[in-house]
């Protein structure tokens, strides 16, 4: 492989591994090990949540280096698990550089979960949380139906590609929402028991763990960056989640309030 | 002797309820089959400590060892499984990390209620900090016990020319 082509390589393998959820840290030695299993020397990156650096020297004593910006930030543990053993495997010899790249390629169209499977995956979850957090049966229920419904809502707003902010808004609103209107109707049910299970879905509670992660790693820009995604998502829920109690009260009490 | 049975059987209650939400959302994060388990049995094992804190201490404190463990754990099944340890972590974590306490830290920051705020955000920040406290320790023993790892495997290859400048 060319050095520039490596260079290229290297650079996507990290990109992959941010965009899926793998520590800074983690991305920063995929692209050196790859780089340097093929002779490289040199090798330096600096990754952040938004972008990453990458140069090295190649076999001619020539300096490289590129530049990737980070868009995508999802969550995908078997994509990270992947793209590592593909980068060990290289530097115990074990795979040549062309198996590396089809490796990849093939991690990089690797599908997410069909809808279905997350729409249950969300009930669940939200219902177990709502236990956890000391709700009821009843509570239980209505959480795991509101969690369905609000991971049609998330990979809908993906599918439109709005902004990440927005999306989070809309989610505390409806998580307020539904439970308000089901409390209502009727339904027997401690609002905050449900609303903490389907919010359980949208808050940054592992990515303010890793942001602080990432600081304690000594990654302090990649840190700051996540904490501050961390901090705007959550703002963003609660946010729509304020809004909707107040517009909620609003409408009963027929603008009196 | 009942009433013993019964006892014990609601201390599992928690635990077991943490690792069944652990295993909806290590789905959602694109676990697979062994993976989802072995993660719900993390976060049970990290939330029954959790539990078995005495409840007059800080809850930043009592996280941590529920960190040290999860994260323990998570070293060993990625050792077994030989898979990358954040595979575990991050899953067996998700019902110990504060991501309620950062919505509500908001929501009173929204209402004007600034005191409780800032009470509710530290706290928060502190909880975060305990478990990524946790983790960095269980993974530092990791690392001087094993060194499989990119990581450890880059650190015996020569990838600079003038090693001593670095």
């Amino acid at each position: 492989m060319q050095s520039e082509d490596l260079l290229l390589f290297a650079a996507d393998a990290s990109r992959l591994m941010l965009e899926s959820g793998g520590e800074t840290y983690r991305a920063e030695y995929t692209a050196m090990g790859i780089i340097v299993s093929q002779g490289g020397t040199e090798a330096e990156c600096f990754a952040t949540s938004t972008g990453l650096m990458l140069s090295f020297s190649g076999e001619d004593g020539k300096v490289r280096s590129v530049v990737r910006r980070i868009k995508r930030h999802g969550m995908n543990l078997e994509k990270v698990y992947r793209i590592d053993n593909m980068v060990r495997h290289l530097l115990l010899g074990d795979i040549d550089i062309e198996e590396a790249a089809r490796q990849l390629d093939e991690v990089e169209r690797m599908q997410d979960r069909p809808t279905w499977v997350r729409m249950i995956a969300s009930a669940f979850g939200a219902g177990w949380f709502s236990l956890l957090f000391k709700g009821k049966t009843v509570d239980a229920l209505t959480a795991a139906a509101m969690g369905a419904l609000l991971s049609i809502l998330i990979y809908e707003f993906q599918r439109l590609k709005l902004p990440g902010f927005l999306s989070s808004f809309a989610g505390g609103a409806f998580a307020a929402l539904a439970s308000l209107v089901a409390a209502y109707a009727g339904l027997s049910i401690n609002t905050d028991a449900v609303i903490i299970g389907v919010i359980m879905l949208l808050v940054p509670g592992v990515a303010i763990t890793n942001a602080i992660r990432d600081t304690i790693a000594g990654d302090l820009i990649a840190g700051l960056a996540r904490g501050v995604d961390a901090v705007i998502t959550a703002a963003a829920i609660s946010a729509g989640a304020g809004g909707a109690y107040a517009l909620w009260h609003l409408l009963l009490s027929g603008g009196q309030a | 002797m009942n009433s013993q049975l019964s006892a014990i059987l609601s201390q599992l209650r928690e635990p077991l309820f943490a690792g069944l939400a652990t295993s909806a959302f290590s789905v959602l994060f694109g676990l697979h089959s062994a993976d989802v388990i072995l993660a719900s049995g993390g976060s049970a094992l990290g939330w029954a400590v959790l539990q078995a804190m005495p409840a007059s201490g800080s809850p930043a404190f009592a996280t941590f060892f529920a960190a040290l463990a999860a994260g323990f754990y998570a070293e060993i099944a990625a050792r077994v499984r030989r898979r990358p340890a954040t595979l575990y972590m991050i899953a067996s974590i998700i019902p110990l990390v504060p991501g309620s306490g950062m919505y509500y830290t908001m929501l009173s920051s929204l209402e004007g209620n600034t005191f409780r705020s800032v009470e509710l955000g530290l706290s928060t920040i502190m909880t975060a900090f305990a478990i990524a406290a946790g983790l960095a320790i269980s993974n530092a023993f990791a690392r001087m016990a094993f060194s499989s790892t990119v990581q450890g495997i880059l650190k015996k290859k020569k990838i600079f020319k003038n090693p001593d400048k670095h």
